[in-house]
């Protein structure tokens, strides 16, 4: 009786907050699945969307549908909400969080708290320095010092370059930056004629470089190193006249118009137009892959399982180079493990689209996962 | 900032004494309610009830918040505004990070807090200084700190990192009373008493005072500068003490912890019960209000609000608490259901002016008025304008020092024509939102709606054109429809129901950046068409087409702005919202086509940003907002409305731009550049209040 007349109360104040419109979520819950919360960070930008399309994909396949029960929220670009969120998600009965956290440190206490109440918790992509949570992300000192030493070998140890990082204070960009500029310090004729934060965006990427241009020339510049830009920096260049066969050396992130343009010119591709088409540009492409959401949702099933999942995974980080990028026709998990690695226009409408998508270890996720959340069959 | 109340107060005398007691602490008691609803929801819906250790985690959770909007409410019942309580936040918990021994674990929780609370003060103290005896407006001079103490915060620690002793987690995380009273509700408690006694003392009055009428405060004798200088200094305390706490919280040190607060802050603040612009409210309800967001995110979870659909939720919320706090008799909304209601009436009975008929019956001005004019002679050139010039002068003359650095620093910029015409294209965008933001800023309100407006625009005119020209002709008109529509939800919420333009368009964003995402699903397909491409990046005569189009715009908002009838009632609504209404200004009606005319002006923002890179993105629009109410600041006008000028805020404009085109060139760390930035926009709104003095 009681529990009913509070299921009443319960509706009338949900139909009072949302119209009603929210109710039919919470009502199916199997007692045997395991409840699994996803914590977003900021939804905004299409890295987020992605992974997180990746870590429902995964969560709707046949092999995990009927053992997975998975609720997405975002906390926002502020860590404080994501804290609270993590302890509300624990006072829900979770079993399992994957989580991309805002911060590395400020979720350690929840973290630990979450811990110790049996709740697994799985950081993908940043991580969590807290010794019970689980870790999965590629190194980032790798990257950063991988692509700089590509970029020095391109320019036979000399040029001028310009340098675009990513968000100031996070500790990705400190460490990819450090990397980098660490392979660049040991190479003196290598000269850094302007650095710019480029905050992980092709729209930030294009103000930043135009300001330099204002008191540079391309002419001036042999070189780039960027977290985030390349894609645009070439479409910089050519809109100052210059011709594909001109396009600098440039290191950078595995954005699908990146790719598309590191095609040989003359390459046929459904959907290319702008700069957004093969231009035999000169490029090496890393990425920080979207599906590492996937994964660790993956893992959190195969430890609640009772199977042994290692702390720390670190992914292989995806390096793309002139000689090794293949256009995918349908992008299915088997064509990217054959190679393919780069997708039509006419299938991803924007060349912001991070073409990382492939890994050996979630076959259940491909091309469809990431663009819109469907798993394969 | 005034509420624009287009209504008149009850008589007072009408009144009985409870009642209005019961008014005073209206907002207080709403907020409490709201809480306690809220709360309720969560323990209904959740797994189980709320144990012992859910509230103390609840209280922990909103703790940061909820101390840091008690420092921004005695700012804003002063009459100020703090843009950097984030940005505090952030700056004690690296310095405790950093300077914390990691080999001891018992590290005292006296010392520690006391070293926060005081770092909190002495950037109060900064702001406090420049705010009451150099008297820079408070939005200028905590924008600068903040840029300043970002900066600050990353040279002490470039990423996360350091150490908390364990002891300072353990006592604010703990309980006073083990299973009845958690630490944290019991610091709160212990901030309401103080906040109790403070009121009481001669300060309190004060505070109260100068910020119901800082005039009529100097005029009773009170020291304005004073007051206004301790209330910074509390303030940072505040922050301070919030600082202390999200280091005791998280641990450890993150130099960006603090900054996604600030827009929470102020939320909190209004959600609480106070209203910007100073003299009522209080700290306390604050606390809830803080609360009420931080268990928002709790709601979310139990009734498993879809992300996409979380931030539009949110937003709605926001609404509602805000909304049932000012339901009464005396409320804007009620005043226009009766109008509403009286005008049906009259319509019924055939009564209404239209209904009556009679044609126009105002007084024939126009004889009269014109031979006086005639013979009247025009007032000197800098008499007119002399005000204006003193006011947006100080921006072009910082401009021209920069521009002189650039030469020294980088050359290759005055006699460089490349350097012109793209610092131009660059300031296009800033200078288009600085005539929407300028012009509600010049009624006294602040629009907070314009990144998601930018966003969303700028997705949904990419989505529709798909790389097409011909689709142009179209999308353009149908995405600045878009954005009138937007610009009407943001004026009818703050004319009809009379809520505050800082909560109306900050929900208003979180519905667009909502509606942005389900337009898109999570990733923004299309692309600008190659026209618009054109539009922001090709040459013609070595010039780009932006900066034709941009002289066209600078010349039309001079002259709307200052020669046209809408303008002139904007800078009349500012100057005194209750004069404008009694000399006859459409007052309600000039407000909402003020937030129109700013969401079309981000709309246009989003549409040449898209053109200009090629595609939309997902938060496009983020790096707008507080630019764009620097600049008009900068420009010099003033936050409170009623003075600036368009130039003024170009002027700004460019300043911003060709400083930010100076720091890019550069190899200077992110850090030293934020100090530099925060640090020339004090220097440019100081010489501001020089030249005010000169007067």
């Amino acid at each position: 009786m009681k529990r009913a007349s509070r299921i009443i109360g319960t509706a009338a104040a949900a139909a009072l907050l949302f119209g009603g419109a929210a109710l039919t979520g919470m009502a199916a819950q199997a007692q045997e699945k395991y409840k699994i919360f996803l914590s977003m960070s900021y939804i905004g930008n299409d890295w987020q969307a992605e992974a997180a399309n990746m870590v429902k994909a995964m969560a709707a396949h046949k092999s995990m549908a009927d053992k997975v029960d998975l609720q997405v929220q975002v906390a926002g670009p502020n860590a404080q909400r994501q804290i609270q969120q993590i302890n509300a998600m624990v006072q829900q009965g979770a079993d399992a969080i994957v989580v991309f956290p805002i911060s590395p440190t400020a979720l350690n206490q929840v973290v630990k708290n979450a811990c110790d109440k049996g709740v697994l918790i799985f950081a993908y992509d940043a991580e969590i320095t807290e010794e019970c949570a689980y870790n999965i992300h590629i190194d980032q000192e790798e990257a950063g010092r991988v692509t700089a030493e590509w970029l020095v070998e391109k320019l036979d140890g000399k040029g001028n370059i310009v340098v675009l990082t990513g968000v100031p204070g996070t500790s990705v960009d400190t460490q990819r930056t450090a990397a980098a500029m660490e392979v660049f310090a040991e190479n003196p004729d290598i000269n850094i004629v302007a650095e710019a934060v480029g905050m992980w965006s092709q729209a930030v990427t294009r103000t930043e470089l135009s300001k330099i241009l204002a008191t540079q020339s391309w002419d001036d510049i042999d070189g780039l190193w960027m977290q985030v830009g390349c894609y645009t920096a070439n479409a910089m260049q050519l809109e100052a006249g210059k011709t594909p066969e001109e396009l600098i050396p440039c290191a950078g992130e595995g954005a699908n118009g990146g790719r598309i343009q590191m095609l040989p010119v003359g390459t046929e591709v459904e959907g290319a137009s702008g700069p957004y088409a093969p231009l035999g540009a000169p490029r090496i492409s890393y990425a920080s892959p979207p599906y590492s959401g996937g994964l660790a949702l993956k893992l959190a099933v195969e430890k609640l399982e009772g199977k042994d999942v290692p702390k720390l995974t670190v992914l292989p980080l995806p390096l793309v180079t002139n000689e090794t990028i293949q256009l995918c026709k349908e992008g299915t998990w088997d064509e990217m493990k054959a190679g393919c690695n780069a997708f039509s226009p006419a299938i991803v409408a924007n060349p912001g689209w991070f073409a990382s998508i492939f890994s050996e270890a979630t076959p259940e996720i491909g091309f469809n996962a990431a663009l819109v959340g469907q798993p394969e069959l | 900032m005034s509420t624009p109340a287009t209504h008149t107060p009850e008589p007072a005398a009408r009144r009985r004494g409870l009642d209005l007691r019961l008014d005073r602490f209206r907002g207080l008691a709403t907020a409490i309610v709201v809480f306690a609803a809220l709360l309720l929801v969560v323990d209904l819906i959740s797994a189980g009830p709320l144990s012992y250790f859910d509230i103390s985690f609840l209280s922990s959770g909103g703790a940061t918040l909820a101390l840091a909007a008690v420092g921004q409410t005695i700012v804003i019942l002063s009459g100020g505004f703090d843009l950097s309580a984030g940005a505090v936040l952030s700056l004690v918990n690296v310095v405790l990070a950093t300077t914390m021994d990691p080999t001891d674990f018992e590290a005292s929780i006296v010392l520690w807090t006391a070293v926060g609370i005081g770092v909190g003060m002495l950037v109060g103290a900064f702001n406090g200084f420049f705010i009451a005896f150099v008297r820079l407006q408070p939005i200028v001079v905590t924008l600068s700190t903040m840029f300043i103490i970002q900066g600050i915060t990353l040279l002490i620690l470039d990423k996360p990192g350091g150490f908390v002793s364990p002891s300072l987690g353990g006592f604010y995380l703990g309980d006073l009373v083990p299973g009845w009273i958690p630490m944290p509700i019991a610091l709160l408690f212990a901030v309401g008493l103080f906040w109790m006694w403070l009121k009481r003392t001669r300060f309190g009055t004060a505070l109260y005072a100068v910020g119901s009428d800082p005039n009529a405060a100097a005029a009773a004798g009170l020291r304005v500068d004073w007051t206004r200088f301790a209330v910074y200094v509390v303030a940072g305390g505040f922050y301070g003490l919030g600082g202390v706490f999200i280091s005791a919280q998280t641990g450890s040190g993150d130099p960006l912890v603090g900054n996604p607060l600030l827009l929470s802050i102020f939320a909190a603040v209004v959600v609480g019960g106070t209203r910007l612009g100073g003299g009522r409210g209080g700290p306390i309800g604050s606390i809830f209000g803080a609360y009420i967001l931080m268990i928002v995110v709790n709601i979310l979870l139990v009734l498993n609000v879809s992300a996409y659909y979380s931030t539009i939720a949110e937003g709605l919320i926001l609404l509602l608490a805000v909304l049932a706090g000012s339901i009464s008799r005396g409320s804007t909304l009620a005043h226009q259901i009766r109008g509403a209601w009286t005008r049906f009436g009259a319509w019924r009975a055939g009564t209404l002016p239209s209904q009556i008929g009679g044609g126009d019956r105002r007084l024939a001005m126009t004889d009269v008025a014109r031979p006086e004019s005639r013979t009247q002679a025009m007032p000197s050139l800098w008499s007119r304008h002399g005000e204006t010039l003193r006011f947006a002068l100080p921006a072009y003359a910082a401009l021209v020092l920069v521009i002189i650095v650039t030469q020294v620093w980088l050359g290759n910029a005055i006699l460089n024509w490349t350097y012109w015409n793209s610092i131009v294209v660059l300031s296009s965008f800033l200078a288009i939102l600085a005539l929407g933001q300028g012009t509600v800023i010049l009624t006294g309100g602040l629009d907070l709606s314009v990144p998601w407006t930018i966003g969303f625009c700028g997705i949904l005119l990419a989505g529709m054109v798909q790389g097409s020209d011909a689709a142009l002709v179209y999308a353009l008109p149908v995405v600045l429809l878009v954005a009138v529509g937007i610009g009407l939800v943001n004026g009818l919420g703050i004319v009809w129901l009379g809520l505050s333009p800082i909560v109306v368009t900050l929900a208003t964003n979180g519905m667009l950046q909502g509606a942005a995402l389900i337009y898109s699903g999570g990733t923004p397909a299309g692309f600008s068409s190659p026209l618009l491409r054109w539009f922001m990046t090709a040459k013609v005569l070595g010039i780009t087409p932006v900066v034709y189009f941009m002289v066209l715009f600078v010349i039309f908002s001079v002259i709307f702005l200052s020669r046209t009838s809408f303008g002139r009632r904007v800078y009349g609504i500012g100057n005194g919202l209750r004069v404008a209404q009694l000399s006859g200004i459409a007052v309600g009606r000039t407000l909402v086509g003020v937030y129109v005319l700013s969401a079309v002006c981000a709309a246009l923002v989003g549409i040449l940003l898209t053109g200009f890179s090629g595609q939309a993105s997902l938060g496009m629009g983020d790096d707008y907002l507080l630019p764009s109410i620097a600049v008009v600041v900068v420009g010099g006008a003033l936050i409170t409305g009623g003075r600036g000028h368009y130039l003024g805020m170009l002027g700004g404009v460019l300043l911003l731009t060709a400083l930010q085109t100076l720091l890019a060139g550069t190899t200077l760390p992110y850090a030293t550049r934020a100090i530099i930035y925060g640090v020339v926009v004090l220097g440019a709104v100081i010489a501001l209040r020089d030249r005010r003095e000169l007067s």
